[in-house]
C-alpha cells in the first residue's frame, strides 16, 4: 500500500509538464551521447550539472538520470550498424548485432535492442521500487571473495566465446589479462608494464582496445577484400526493418535473463554493466538449444546483453539512493550532484525526501516509454547508413572512432594506441583468433586480481576464504561446471562414436 | 632656454612613462579569453567537483570578466595533468587545481618528469579534514580501544582505504609507528567500495571524509572514534582530535588549491591571487566550505610556496618510514 501511494505521488510529480520536458531532454541527450562513441553519460552529466542548480533537485535528478539510462539505449546503434561499440557496455552487442546487420537484419537487431532495453529497463525500475532497501543490505554481504568468484564466473565464459580453437581463445584471453595488468598497482604503488611512459601509468583504456579491435580491425579486414567486399544489405520496407514474431519469440528468455542478471549485478557496487552484459550473454548461450549459432547473428545474442546493460541502471541506483554508495563513474557524479543540490545522500535520503525517490522512479517508467517511442522510428533512418558505399563508410567509421577516442581522453597517445589495436584486430581476424575473449580478459582482469589480493589480505594469505563462503562457493562451482561443459560434450561425442563403431 | 629644457624634461618624462607603460598596462592584467582550469580527476572526482563549483561561483559572483572552462586531464594520479601544465609554460590563461597527490606522486614515481616545484603557486584554498570511523556495532568506543585490540592480535584487524600512498595509509603508518601496533591495510579503488566493505563488516576501520560519513552516523550505522583535524569540526564537537586523544602524530591534511605553469609574470600572479582571495571571501564559498565540512585553507602565493616545500619534506620522511621507494 505504501508503495502504491508512493508511486501515485511519484507520478503526480513526474507527470508535471515541466518534469516531463526535463525527462524528455534527459533521455534525448542520453540517446545522442550513447550513439557517439567516446562521449559517455558520465562526462555529459558532469558538463550539464551547473545547469541543474536553478532547478528543483527532483527535476534535476529526473533529467540527469534520463541521460544515464538513455545512453544505454543509444549505445547499441553504432555497435550493430558499424561494429563500433558506442560505450563500453555495448561491446557484447557487437558480437551478434553486427552479424545480424551483415545478414540483412540490421533493422531487426536495432528493434530487438530497443525492445529489450525497454523491457529490462522497466524491470530494473520495478526492482528498484520494490526491492531497494532489503537488496542494498544483501549487497553489503558481498565482499572481495564473492567478487573474485563472480569474476571467475565471467572468465569461465571464455569457453562459450571460443570459436573453433580453445587454445586460440585462451591465448586471446591471456593477452587481455596482460593488458589489464598494465599501469599503477593499487596495492604496492608499483608501475607495471609502463615501459617508462607516463601515458601508460593508468593502463590502456578499455574503450580504445574495444573500438580498435572491433571497428578498425573489421574495416582493415574488409578493405583487403577489394572489389569482392560485400556491402551490408540494406533492409527494405517495414517488414525487413522490424523484428519478426519468430525472432521476438526466440528472445523471450533473453528478455528475462538480461533483466534479472543486469539488475542483480547492477546492485553490486564493484561489478558494472560490461560484466553484466557478458554474463547474461554467456548464460543465454549456455542454456540455448543452438549455442553454435551464437556469434553468427542470433537475435537473443542481442537481446540478452542489451537487456542486462539497461536493467543494470536500475540496479546501480539501489546502493546510490538507499546507502549513498556509488558503484560506477556515472553514479559517483550523481552522488556529487546530490551534495551540490544540498541533499544529504545516505541511508536516510529516501525517508527524508520521499518525493525525490518516487518522482525519480515514476519518471523512469515514463522515460523508458519515451525512449522506446523515440528509438523505434529512428531505426529506418539509422539503417540508411548502410546504403553508403565503402569508400564513404570506411572513412566515416575511422573518423567516428578517432574522434570518439580523442573526445574521451583528449590524448593523441590514445589515438596511436587505437591504430595499434586496429592492426591487432586485423591480424586476429586473419589468423582466426576470436576477439571476444581478449575483451573479456581485459574487462575482468583488473577487478579479478584486485578481489583476489583483497581476499587474501583479509584472510592473512589463507586460500580457504575463497571457497568457505556460501555465495563465493556457489559461483565458483557454477564456473567449474561451465569450464567442464565442453569436456562433457566431447566425451559424449566420443562415447556415441564408440558405440556406433561397436555397433 | 628654460622652456626648451622644460620641454626636454617633459619629453624625457614622457619617454620614461612610455617605456614603463607596458608594465603599467600589464599591472591591470585582465584575462581576454576563457580561463582553462585543469583537473586531474574525471568528472565527479574531488578536484573536478571543486573546480566546477569555483567556475560556477566565479560566474555567479561576477569575479572575472571571462568564464572558467574545466579540462579533465586524467591519468597516473595527476601525472598527465602535471605534464600538461609543464607544456603550458608561460600561459596566462591556464590554471590547475592541485591536491596532495601532486606533491606526493613525483616522490615515488620515476615516470614523472615534473613536479609542483616546476609550477607557480597561486593560492591554497581548502584543507579537508577526515574522521576515523568504525561500524556502530564494533566493540571499539575510542581510537585507543581499537589500537589496544590491534596490539593484541597483530595484523588481524583491517582498514579499507585507497592506494598505498593515500592519506588513509599515511595516517595508519603514523599511528602504528607511534603506538607499536599493527593492522592490515586493504586498498579499494572507489570510495563506494571502501565504505561498503566497512558497512558489510569485512573490514574494521576506515579513514573517511566527514561529508561521506555524516549520513551513516545519523542513520546509526557508523561510529566516529577520532578526527584528523587541527580543531574539532562543528558537526563532531564531542569527538576528540588525534592530539586530544593522546596520539601525537603530525596532522596530514588533504589540501587543494590553485597553481599555474612556470614563467608567469608577477602581475598575472597577483591578478589570480586576488581573484581567489575575493572568491574565498564570498558568502557562496563560505557556505560551500561549511556544507562540505572543509576547513578554509586560504594562503596566498608566497605562503603556499613555503607550505608546499614543508609538506613535500614531511611526506618524503613519512613515505620512507613506510617503506616506499622514494626517488626524489
Amino acid at each position: 500500500m505504501e508503495i502504491l501511494s508512493g508511486l501515485f505521488n511519484g507520478f503526480s510529480i513526474a507527470l508535471q509538464p515541466l518534469n516531463l520536458l526535463w525527462c524528455f531532454a534527459g533521455v534525448f541527450l542520453g540517446t545522442v551521447v550513447g550513439i557517439m562513441p567516446g562521449l559517455g553519460p558520465a562526462a555529459t552529466i558532469a558538463m550539464l550539472l551547473p545547469l541543474t542548480f536553478g532547478m528543483p533537485p527532483t527535476s534535476g535528478l529526473i533529467m540527469l538520470a534520463g541521460i544515464y539510462y538513455g545512453a544505454k539505449y543509444g549505445g547499441s546503434t553504432t555497435a550493430i550498424l558499424l561494429n563500433v561499440p558506442g560505450e563500453s557496455a555495448s561491446v557484447v552487442t557487437c558480437l551478434d548485432g553486427y552479424q545480424m546487420a551483415r545478414n540483412g537484419r540490421a533493422g531487426a537487431a536495432l528493434g530487438i535492442a530497443a525492445i529489450s532495453s525497454f523491457v529490462a529497463g522497466t524491470v530494473g525500475v520495478l526492482g528498484l521500487m520494490l526491492l531497494a532497501p532489503p537488496l542494498a543490505k544483501i549487497a553489503l554481504s558481498f565482499s572481495s571473495p564473492e567478487y573474485f568468484a563472480l569474476m571467475i564466473l565471467g572468465l569461465a565464459m571464455v569457453v562459450l566465446l571460443a570459436g573453433d580453437s580453445m587454445i586460440k581463445a585462451l591465448l586471446a584471453m591471456l593477452f587481455g589479462l596482460w593488458i589489464a595488468s598494465m599501469g599503477i598497482d593499487l596495492f604496492t604503488d608499483a608501475s607495471r608494464f609502463t615501459f617508462g611512459s607516463a601515458e601508460l601509468l593508468d593502463g590502456i583504456d578499455f574503450v580504445v582496445v574495444a573500438i580498435g579491435i572491433f571497428a578498425l580491425g573489421e574495416v582493415f579486414a574488409n578493405m583487403e577484400m577489394q572489389g569482392g567486399a560485400s556491402l551490408l544489405p540494406v533492409p527494405k520496407g517495414m517488414r525487413e526493418l522490424l523484428p519478426t514474431m519468430a525472432e521476438l519469440k526466440a528472445c523471450r528468455f533473453a528478455f528475462f535473463n538480461g533483466s534479472v542478471v543486469g539488475f542483480i549485478i547492477g546492485v553490486l557496487p564493484g561489478a558494472g554493466s560490461t560484466i553484466a552484459s557478458f554474463i547474461s550473454y554467456g548464460l543465454e548461450k549456455a542454456v540455448s538449444k543452438h549455442p553454435e549459432k551464437f556469434g553468427t547473428g542470433v537475435p537473443e545474442g542481442v537481446a540478452a546483453p542489451e537487456g542486462a546493460n539497461n536493467s543494470e541502471t536500475g540496479g546501480a541506483l539501489v546502493p546510490l539512493l538507499t546507502l549513498g554508495i556509488p558503484g560506477s563513474g556515472t553514479t559517483a557524479i550523481l552522488l556529487a550532484a546530490f551534495v551540490l543540490w544540498g541533499l544529504r545522500p545516505g541511508p536516510l535520503m529516501i525517508q527524508d525526501n520521499p518525493e525525490l525517490f518516487w518522482g525519480l522512479v515514476a519518471s523512469m517508467y515514463v522515460g523508458n516509454v519515451m525512449l522506446l517511442i523515440l528509438n523505434l522510428p529512428l531505426i529506418p533512418l539509422f539503417a540508411q547508413i548502410l546504403k553508403l558505399r565503402e569508400y564513404i563508410l570506411y572513412p566515416i567509421i575511422f573518423g567516428i572512432s578517432i574522434v570518439g577516442i580523442y573526445t574521451s581522453s583528449s590524448s593523441f597517445f590514445d589515438c596511436w594506441m587505437l591504430s595499434l589495436f586496429g592492426l591487432l584486430g586485423y591480424l586476429m581476424r586473419r589468423l582466426d583468433y576470436p576477439t571476444a575473449p581478449l575483451i573479456l580478459g581485459l574487462v575482468l582482469g583488473d577487478s579479478m586480481e584486485r578481489a583476489l589480493r583483497q581476499s587474501l589480505m583479509m584472510s592473512q594469505g589463507d586460500l580457504s576464504i575463497l571457497y568457505h563462503r556460501p555465495i563465493a562457493a556457489t559461483l565458483l562451482f557454477i564456473s567449474l561446471l561451465l569450464v567442464c561443459l565442453p569436456l562433457f560434450r566431447n566425451f559424449n561425442q566420443w562415447r556415441i562414436r564408440a558405440i556406433e563403431d561397436n555397433g | 632656454m628654460l622652456d626648451l629644457s622644460n620641454s626636454k624634461k617633459t619629453g624625457m618624462a614622457c619617454l620614461f612613462i612610455y617605456m614603463l607603460s607596458p608594465f603599467a598596462l600589464h599591472a591591470d592584467f585582465k584575462p581576454t579569453k576563457p580561463i582553462e582550469c585543469v583537473v586531474h580527476t574525471g568528472p565527479g572526482g574531488g578536484s573536478d567537483v571543486l573546480a566546477r563549483f569555483i567556475a560556477q561561483t566565479v560566474e555567479k559572483e561576477n569575479l572575472s570578466p571571462v568564464r572558467f572552462q574545466i579540462n579533465n586531464k586524467t591519468g597516473g594520479s595527476g601525472v598527465t595533468a602535471m605534464t600538461y601544465m609543464a607544456e603550458k609554460k608561460g600561459d596566462t590563461h591556464t590554471i590547475a587545481v592541485f591536491t596532495g597527490n601532486w606533491l606526493i606522486t613525483p616522490l615515488t614515481r620515476s615516470e614523472t618528469k615534473v613536479s609542483v616545484k616546476d609550477m607557480t603557486p597561486i593560492a591554497r584554498l581548502v584543507l579537508e579534514p577526515a574522521l576515523i570511523a568504525v561500524k556502530s556495532d564494533a566493540p571499539y568506543k575510542t581510537l585507543k580501544d581499537f589500537i589496544e585490540a590491534a596490539k593484541k592480535s597483530p595484523g588481524m584487524l583491517k582498514q579499507s582505504g585507497g592506494s598505498s600512498t593515500s592519506r588513509d595509509n599515511v595516517v595508519r603508518q603514523l599511528l602504528m609507528k607511534s603506538t607499536g601496533s599493527n593492522w592490515t591495510f586493504i586498498s579499494f579503488p572507489g570510495g563506494g567500495e571502501r565504505i561498503s566493505a566497512l558497512l558489510g563488516g569485512h573490514v574494521n576501520v576506515m579513514v573517511i571524509e566527514p561529508q561521506e560519513a555524516g549520513e551513516h552516523i545519523r542513520a546509526g550505522s557508523l561510529r566516529v572514534i577520532a578526527q584528523i583535524a587541527e580543531k574539532r569540526l562543528p558537526g563532531f564537537s564531542n569527538i576528540p582530535t588525534l592530539k586530544e586523544a593522546g596520539f601525537n602524530i603530525p596532522n596530514v591534511p588533504q589540501v587543494r588549491g590553485i597553481v599555474m605553469s612556470s614563467g608567469i609574470p608577477v602581475d598575472v600572479i597577483s591578478y589570480y591571487e586576488n581573484l581567489f582571495y575575493r572568491l574565498s571571501k564570498t558568502a557562496t564559498w563560505r557556505k560551500y566550505l561549511e556544507d562540505q565540512q572543509f576547513e578554509d585553507g586560504y594562503q596566498k602565493s608566497a605562503e603556499l610556496s613555503y607550505f608546499i616545500d614543508g609538506y613535500t619534506d614531511q611526506m618524503r620522511e613519512i613515505l620512507k618510514e613506510a617503506g616506499a621507494k622514494v626517488i626524489r
